[in-house]
This record gives C-alpha cells, structure tokens and sequence, in this order.
C-alpha cells in the first residue's frame, strides 16, 4: 500500500513537472511575431536570405537559439541573430521551438 | 450704424455656412477623389517571387528567385519557361543559372515592341563568366547578367537566350559584415524606360570600391538598348563605362519613370541608416562610397565601411549616416535624394508611380514597397508608402501609408496595363491592388 501510494505521488509529480516545463506553442506563436516574422518570414517558412527555420525538432531549435544567445557564431548572419537571441529568455526559447516544430504557412 | 447692426450678424452666418459646408466636405472626402482602395490575391504559393512583367493584353511573366521565369497567361494558365539549375518542371533551364543568399532570378521586362520581336528580357545570377575572376571577394566575379529570350507565341517556351550583359558583379564568398553571405546586393530591378532603352540597377555586391570606379558595373544603373549597347546618349564621366547611366549607388532595387516628364527615380536600400528616392540626373553619382580609407575613414572590416561604426551592435542611426553616408555631400555631382525614409533603413526595395484617373488624388504617387526588417532599435515597417515627388525632385510634397490592411514584406511592384498596382511579395504571393473612385 505504501509502495503504491509512492508510486501514484510519483506519476503526480510527475504530471506537474510536465505541465510546469511543457512549451507553450501558442506563445512561442507570439513572440516569433514580435519580432523573428520580420527576417524569416510567416510560420517561419524563410524569405529572402533568410532560412527556413520551421519543421525542426525542437532540440535543433533550442540549441540553434542559446548559441545565438551566447554569441557563438554560426553563419554570415549570426551578428545579427545574437542581438535578437540576447533578450530570450530559457521559457521563450522553449516556447518558440516548440512552435517552429510544426508551424506551417499556407 | 445700420451696417454694424443689421448686415454684420448676416455676414457672419454666411461665413459660418460656407465654412461649415467646407469642413463637411473635407470630413466626408466629398470632391477629393480618394480612391477606395482594395487587394486579391493573384497567385500564391510561390517561392520568393520578385518581378513581374506585363504585356498591354494582361499577360504577365514574373520570376521566382531560386526557381526560375514563369508566364501567367491572360486567361490565368501559368508556364513554365525558363529554369534555374536543379529546377523541375520548367520547358527549359540553364545549367548556368544558380540562386545563393540575395541573389538568384531577380528582374523581368518585355520589350516594348514585343508584339513584333516577341523579346523579353530576365536578370539572372550565372556561373557562366566567371572566369579565374571569382576566387576572393576582392576580384571582378562578373556573376550577375542579363539575358534575352524570344517567348513562344503560345507563351508555351523560351528560346535563343542571349546574354547581352554579362559583367555585373558578384559577391562569391562570406565577409565580416552583417548581411554578410555570399550574393549580397546585386540590384537586379529591368525596366523599360521612354524610348524603349533598357534600364539595368545594380548593387555594391559588398565591395567598397565598386559604387564610385567607372569599369566596374557594380553599384550602377545602365541604360542600354535590347543588344545590351550603351544609350548613345548617356554621358558618365570621362573614362566610364558607357553603358552607365548613374553611379555611386548602394543596392537599387526600385526604378520607375515620372509618367509627367519621364525622369527615373530609383529607390534603394540604406545600411542601416536612409533608404532613399532618388531622381535620377544622366551620369550623376548618387553618394554612396563605402571605400576604406577615404573621407577621413580608415581600414573597415573586409574593405567594407558600408556598415560602419560598430557594425554589429545598434546604435543612432544619424552616426552612421555621419561615417559612411548614403549620398555623400563631397562628391560634386552628387544626385541628392527626394526622401530618406526619416533617416531609417527598412528595407526599401521596389517602386511604382501610380498611373490612371482610377487612383484619385494618389495618381502620379510613387509606390515604394517597404520590407520593413527592425534592427538596431530601428522601428519595423513593412508597407507600401504612396509618396508625392516634387516636381523638382528634390523633394517630397506628402507621404501616405496605402490602406491595404495588411503587412508583407514587398518585394516587387510594378503596374499593370489595367492601372492596377501588382506586388511580389516575399512570403509567395502575388497581389493585384486596385484604386476605385466610387
């Protein structure tokens, strides 16, 4: 009995933690039109010089974004991608890789 | 006394009925002929679309920047004409035809007397001159040309491609600079002008050198005929290339021609400071020299002061106009521009004047597309401004945002024989925008 209420707090745990840390596409939606929609375009669907940043895993995206935040230089253009990635914080970054994941423009 | 007493109240509630009368017009727009203005889209689901060209029946060729030259016919069928390199589905292709950063498949116009020559003519990144010329940023790279087609009287294939130019420069190779991949600037903009010359623009293809030297095309607008010979009377400084019609220029991507006098205003992008309208004066040079080393400037990142001071941080947009300004006053020719976007760079990129009775009060207004990328504290801005030219060019009369109750990244503008203003834009659509006085 004891064992199975561990188990059962567990898994409670568990649920909040995922709430807690799950990314919020919809607010990825949000920031990615404050200001990325600007270079790359609707859905992030690239224009111009800019790439196409949608349909990565969500790892690509984040890993992509915190270099950026830390300066560490990944293209031509990546002098101008560190001065968008500087305010990011870890929440928005998640958010918006989780919405780049499966954004799509018609 | 009498008329101080009788006539004055009259006089006054007769001044006030005509004032009145007057304010209701001016609320109600009554007498101005403000056009309504409306948007469809065209065509969608392209990919970067850049130009477009039309015949007098409704006939429309446009380009899509890394896939190729297309024909939208009066009835709506879209061909298929003339592929880039790895392109599908098109009746016909270049080997040579290649698409990297800004460049690609950027201009298309017909000749004016297409209905006999059936001449249509396509700006285009190409591998086919390069030569030994390409191996570092600091060399001639002649990449970007101009080729001529004869398009099928069912608008079904292209053939007899001739490239009359073949020597405007190209950037091979990464550099220090924000924007900094290969293909940056190239201009690309074709039209035609009065009399039937073809107008080339071009870009600094990042080279500090090239607005201001006479061989080189790059940073230059041509005039040339539908060989690719020079205007005869185009009149760049002694030592020129002849095909020169303007120099001193940053990356034109807008050209139209005053439908009251002809004269050619181009609109270009800044770096980060003053996008400009400029009225074009036959070999005038438009300021631009992003050298190093000269006007008191010293060494620049890859010999490249376009985007100095402090290049990659943000910072007062006027410094950097102070450092390496976009029409630079010590040049004695220099051409001065009517409008600099209020000292910001927003990606300014193509122009059209408005043609027709159907546009009101904004006939004869220069359309320019706006792209509207924010950096350095810059304020995004994509839209289309409708712009009054004075007659001088000096300068503007007026400017208004066009109504159309949306924002894209405008790419490319051009009217259509129906009065109607087309516009590329880059996300994959084509708009046909209307002016209707009701």
């Amino acid at each position: 009995m004891n064992k199975l209420f561990q188990v059962i707090f567990f898994l409670f745990l568990l649920s909040i933690s995922k709430i807690s840390f799950s990314a919020d596409k919809k607010a990825g939606e949000k920031r990615y039109n404050k200001t990325c929609i600007n270079c790359h375009g609707p859905a992030g669907k690239g224009v111009a010089s800019y790439p196409k940043i949608s349909g990565n895993k969500i790892s690509y995206t984040k890993s992509k974004l915190e270099a950026y935040r830390a300066k560490i230089k990944q293209g031509p253009n990546s002098s101008l991608m560190f001065m968008f990635a500087k305010p990011l914080t870890d929440e928005e970054i998640a958010n918006l890789a989780a919405y780049l994941k499966d954004a799509k423009y018609n | 006394m009498f008329i101080r007493n009788k006539l004055l109240p009259i006089f006054i509630t007769i001044l006030m009925m005509f004032g009145l009368s007057f304010n209701a017009h001016a609320d109600g727009h009554k007498g101005m002929k403000v056009p309504s203005i409306k948007s469809s889209v065209l065509i969608k689901g392209l990919d970067a679309p850049w130009d477009m060209g039309f015949l007098s029946d409704g006939t429309m060729f446009f380009t899509e920047k890394c896939k190729g030259l297309s024909v939208r016919t009066k009835n709506g069928k879209i061909n298929k004409l003339y592929g880039m390199k790895g392109s599908k589905g098109y009746a016909d292709s270049g080997s040579d035809l290649f698409c990297s950063g800004q460049a690609g498949m950027l201009g298309v116009v017909a000749d004016m007397n297409f209905a006999k020559n059936r001449a249509l003519y396509v700006y285009s990144t190409s591998t086919k001159y390069h030569g030994s010329g390409c191996k570092t940023n600091f060399e001639k790279c002649d990449g970007n040309i101009v080729m001529r087609f004869n398009v099928s009287k069912d608008l079904k294939s292209v053939s007899n491609r001739t490239d009359i130019v073949k020597d405007i420069q190209y950037k091979p190779f990464e550099s220090n600079q924000p924007f900094g991949g290969p293909g940056a600037h190239n201009g690309g903009r074709l039209r035609i002008g009065p009399g039937g010359f073809l107008w080339v623009t071009g870009g600094d293809r990042h080279r500090g050198i090239c607005p201001q030297d006479g061989k080189l095309l790059c940073g230059k607008v041509l005039r040339i005929d539908g060989d690719g010979n020079a205007h005869p009377g185009n009149n760049p400084p002694k030592g020129f290339d002849k095909r020169i019609y303007t120099y001193g220029h940053r990356n034109v991507q807008g050209i139209d021609f005053r439908p009251s006098d002809g004269r050619a205003f181009t609109s270009e992008h800044g770096p980060w400071h003053n996008d400009e309208i400029t009225g074009l004066i036959n070999g005038g040079n438009a300021g631009w020299d992003p050298a190093e080393k000269r006007a008191g400037r010293g060494a620049c990142p890859d010999k490249y002061c376009g985007y100095e001071p402090n290049q990659k941080k943000g910072m007062d947009p006027s410094i950097r106009a102070a450092y390496t300004p976009m029409s630079d006053t010590r040049f004695k020719d220099l051409m001065p521009a009517a409008w600099n976007n209020n000292g910001y760079s927003q990606g300014t990129g193509s122009a059209a004047f408005l043609k027709g009775s159907n546009w009101g009060i904004y006939e004869g207004r220069l359309a320019v597309g706006i792209m509207g990328i924010g950096f350095g504290d810059t304020p995004p801005g994509k839209r289309i401004d409708l712009i009054s030219i004075t007659p001088d060019g000096l300068g503007i009369n007026g400017i208004v945002r066009m109504p159309l109750g949306f924002s894209k990244r405008f790419r490319g503008l051009v009217m259509g024989p129906d009065n109607a203003l087309y516009v590329a834009v880059d996300a994959g659509e084509i708009y046909r925008v209307t002016g209707e006085l009701n």
